[in-house]
């Protein structure tokens, strides 16, 4: 047996060619065995304390199911008002709340969830693992998911929702323009929700990379992991920016921080700069989940495999690349330099080159099989269908010229729609139909379903397509009464017509939909006869996902070929006999395996750090900010909680994951997920860091407010306060990079020093926010420094404790490898800051 | 991760161009460079960046392993494409715009 034990004898652990089969065991005993560790508590504790990846899947794609009915009921009032040209339905102030909500709804809180909820679902099943990386996470974010689209709704019927657009435009946004509390509702629940959403990036992204079943090469993995991979990536970098601009534009609202304000030298272009860097990639995140399930199905339904799987991936890369030099594209007519209008119109119309690589990929996958009319396949054509034309108008539109005569007409909000629903709504029907069998274990009653596809696709065509003519005949979007112009009269009142259409079209696919999961026969195994892993297991699929995991030997066979095997328990680490999760983690490259990781268990932990999560924004929302500021102390001591309950404990002996092959459990591991997962998070972290500079940059050098006041204490006691704090950072950096109790004390020290001199600084020797937007932009990025000092002395507290209890040996680093990255990070960002600061004063 | 970085690397180099052009445009509408702006000297200053950014692929390809296998093959067409996007987004800023 070889017998694994510490970092040194990696050289010696088992590699992908040399895992031996297990004995065939008694199915039956393994699924009741592995059903006994991994399944939810009984009742509805056990959905409040469930962390499997199956349930949470489900429950966000429900979920998001809601919140889309829901929005569409609102695009129904949208369409009621607008049916006749003085509508009366609506007064203006609902009006723009509804569409409003309507947007936000849709993109955050329909989407990206659905989005999520779908990776978090089938990714482990299409990878071979057992649960994603790290479960109460996953759970935590559907409470924040939840918790904030509930705040949301809740503004909504008190009649304080958000009314300024879904992309909340400043000054419109701006206390004096929007009194009230309905943007804080949007900045601060937005917010919330986004904890999920880079949360579902970290875990999607650490996934993809260490837990493919082992022989999975990166360049060999199915294609809606290497979407997910591009889409995660994009998540990491593109929602930190709406992050920041939601952060700053709160902190201007609630103590006029004038970030936006141009009369105290902010910039409303600054919010959208912000949200556009946001906002154009969320349209390819939006869209490349999209696609990778159009290239799972597809090749099923043709019966034959993708054609060009490697111009796929460099086109996956080159979206993800490309769409984050195109959202000045939303920018043309507010007046940005001549050079930029070149660039990122240029860029616009490059994108559809990578676009169209998998367009025709598709065709040549269809054009070389054999298609077969099942109902997913009704949805991918009427993608097809859409998406192309929404394509070519957004072709259109990144031609600088046009798009100022288009812009913010209905030709851009059919042109969003032809996107998103060709892009996006369409392909999750597709994913829907194709596996529900997998969900639910039954067959679906032929016939509505195919009727429902027919209906969506008239109405919603007859909804749209019309909005392009009145769009171009000049009437702008977002209003609720129009002139008695006859051009437009007839034109709106048959899109609000179809639009009835297009949503009896979306209640018969969900009465489809019910009628599967309630009266539907059993369906048969692996249905569709696909070659990938997600069907090599029981339907419905159980929250363990296999029995034993695959190995390379599983991957080129049909699923069907390898579900027996792998439920007798042939494949690696079979059953639970240690009653632990437990899951294989690979490399990443190459996917040879590397330790065993054991999952904690159901836990209500996540519920209660999101409600208390909750509470803070909550008390942001009532302006009761030194409450909120208390609130923050739960919070903290429940991620201490939190990150305790990860503590070594238990058998901790290598695992024998087959005959004569043994891993370490993930505490002896050198490169744990944990370690992955801070890295995923730090790309984000990063990111909100660069977007700050971003802004202090933006205003410094483009803005052309009034001066800054000439700048107040810039004393020789500052410059030595900046410089303590550089050195001491410096200090900890690296004192971190030693192991022991007496270091991790030490580093609780310095951070508490660093602290100590920087709120000295920011009483005594910053000046005032409120005056000058530069003002502002440096205490916040101090405030950024100060948090994450903090957390480095909480860290370094965490792993001072760890010494303590002997949790930390020679071969169990504990949270010490997590402490010494962040201190190095938290370092970097202070110099970095300190410099930039040195250069403005100094310039 | 190495892997990875070398897939990045041909759309990385677009963005330092991008950059590094950007930069160029702005210093001269500035007037840093002389009063006269985007001036004929000038253009042929940002003709001649974005050539030489533009070769800057070549060793950069040459640098990367040649083979068959994707692991190979995805950094080259990495280098492809940040190649292409150096070429058609930044052809119209060094050659038409103004300041």
């Amino acid at each position: 047996m070889t017998d694994i034990t510490s970092f040194d004898a990696a050289e010696d652990r088992a590699t992908t060619n040399s895992i031996p089969r297990n004995p065939p065991q008694r199915a039956l005993h393994l699924h009741r065995e592995l059903g006994r560790v991994w399944a939810n508590d009984k009742g509805f504790w056990g959905q409040i304390t469930a962390v499997s990846h199956t349930t949470l899947g489900l429950r966000f794609m429900a979920t998001a199911f809601v919140f889309f009915a829901i929005g569409g009921i609102l695009s129904m009032l949208i369409r009621a008002q607008l049916a006749t040209h003085q509508g009366a339905f609506l007064d203006t102030e609902i009006y723009n709340q509804i569409f409003t909500m309507h947007g936000s709804i849709m993109m955050f809180l329909f989407a990206i969830p659905m989005l999520e909820g779908l990776a978090i679902w089938l990714l482990p099943k299409m990878l071979g693992t057992r649960d994603m990386a790290f479960p109460r996470l996953t759970s935590l974010g559907y409470w924040c998911y939840l918790f904030g689209g509930l705040i949301m709704l809740t503004a909504l019927l008190f009649g304080v929702a958000p009314r300024d657009g879904w992309f909340m435009y400043t000054p419109l946004a701006s206390a004096v323009h929007s009194p009230g509390i309905n943007a804080d509702v949007w900045l601060l629940g937005v917010t919330f929700v986004e904890i999920s959403a880079i949360a579902a990036a970290v875990e999607i992204t650490v996934t993809i990379l260490r837990q493919r079943a082992p022989g999975m090469k990166l360049t060999e993995m199915p294609l809606f992991a290497w979407y997910m991979l591009g889409t995660s990536a994009m998540m990491l970098v593109g929602f930190p920016p709406l992050i920041a601009g939601s952060v700053l534009l709160e902190l201007e609202r609630a103590f006029g921080w004038p970030f936006f304000d141009p009369t105290r030298g902010g910039d409303p272009l600054l919010w959208q700069h912000l949200f556009w860097l946001f906002g154009h990639p969320e349209v390819y995140i939006i869209f490349l989940p999209a696609a990778g399930v159009m290239s799972m199905i597809i090749p099923v339904m043709c019966r034959t495999k993708i054609l060009g799987y490697g111009a796929i991936v460099a086109a996956v890369l080159g979206l993800v690349f490309l769409s984050f030099g195109l959202w000045v594209h939303h920018m043309f007519t507010v007046g940005i330099p001549h050079m930029a209008l070149a660039f990122f119109s240029a860029a616009s119309v490059l994108v559809a080159v990578p676009t169209a690589v998998q367009v025709f990929a598709w065709i040549g996958t269809m054009w070389k099989g054999q298609p077969q009319l099942h109902l997913p396949m009704y949805h991918i054509l009427g993608f097809f269908l859409t998406f192309v034309m929404g394509g070519l108008t957004g072709v259109m539109l990144a031609i600088v010229p046009f798009n100022w005569q288009a812009h913010d007409t209905a030709f851009v909000t059919a042109h969003l729609h032809y996107v998103l629903i060709g892009g996006f709504v369409f392909p999750m029907m597709a994913a829907v139909t194709y596996w529900m069998p997998l969900i639910t274990g039954r067959r679906r009653i032929k016939g509505l379903g195919e009727t429902a596809f027919w209906v969506i696709v008239v109405g919603f065509h007859g909804t749209f397509f019309i909005m392009h003519l009145t769009g171009l005949m000049g009437m702008p979007r977002r209003i609720d009464i129009y002139p008695d112009n006859p051009e437009w009269v007839w034109l709106n009142l048959t899109s609000s017509i179809f639009s009835f259409v297009l949503t009896i079209g979306f209640a018969m696919f969900a009465l489809d939909l019910l009628l599967q999961i309630f009266l539907g026969k059993r369906e048969s195994r692996d249905p569709w006869e696909a070659p990938t892993l997600d069907w090599a297991m029981p339907l419905p699929s159980p929250n363990y996902n296999y029995a034993s995991l695959p190995t390379l030997r599983d991957l080129d066979k049909p699923a069907r070929d390898v579900i027996l095997p792998l439920a007798r328990g042939e494949g690696a680490l079979p059953g639970a006999p240690r009653g632990r999760r437990e899951f294989l983690v690979t490399r990443a490259i190459n996917a040879e395996p590397d330790h065993v990781a054991i999952l904690p268990g159901n836990t209500a932990l996540p519920l209660v750090l999101s409600a208390s999560i909750g509470v803070f924004v909550l008390l942001m929302l009532a302006s009761l900010y030194l409450l909120a500021a208390f609130a923050l102390l739960p919070v903290a001591a429940l991620i201490w909680v939190w990150v305790r309950a990860m503590a070594p404990s238990g058998d901790l002996r290598p695992i024998e994951i087959a005959p004569g092959t043994s891993l370490p459990v993930h505490h002896h591991a050198r490169q744990s997920l944990a370690q992955s997962g801070l890295n995923a998070l730090l790309v984000a972290d990063g990111t909100l860091f660069a977007s700050l500079i971003f802004g202090l940059a933006f205003l410094s050098v483009v803005t052309q407010g009034p001066a800054a006041p000439p700048a107040g204490a810039h004393t020789m006691a500052s410059l030595v306060a900046l410089g303590v704090i550089g050195v001491v950072m410096m200090i900890a950096a690296w004192i971190a990079t030693g192991v022991g109790r007496g270091t991790a004390q030490l580093g609780v020290v310095l951070n508490i020093v660093a602290l100590v001199v920087l709120t000295w600084l920011a009483l005594t020797q910053m000046d005032d926010p409120t005056v000058h937007a530069r003002d502002a932009l440096r205490a916040a990025v101090a405030g950024y420094v100060a948090l994450h000092v903090i957390v480095a002395a909480g860290m370094a507290a965490f792993v001072a404790d760890q010494y303590r209890r002997g949790e930390i040996t020679a071969q169990i680093h504990g949270g010490y490898p997590g402490w010494r990255k962040w201190q190095s990070f938290t370092t970097a960002t202070t110099l970095i800051a300190i410099a930039i600061l040195l250069a403005q004063v100094f310039a | 991760m190495r892997w990875l970085f070398l897939t990045l690397a041909g759309p990385t180099l677009w963005a330092v161009m991008f950059s590094i052009v950007y930069a160029l445009h702005g210093v001269v509408c500035a007037g840093v460079a002389g009063p006269e702006g985007l001036g004929l000297g000038a253009r042929w200053m940002l003709i001649v960046v974005w050539v030489l950014g533009l070769a800057a692929f070549v060793p950069l390809y040459r640098a990367l392993p040649h083979g068959g296998e994707l692991t190979h093959y995805l950094p080259r067409l990495g280098v492809w494409i940040g190649l292409a996007a150096t070429a058609f987004t930044l052809f119209p800023v060094v050659f038409v715009t103004s300041c």
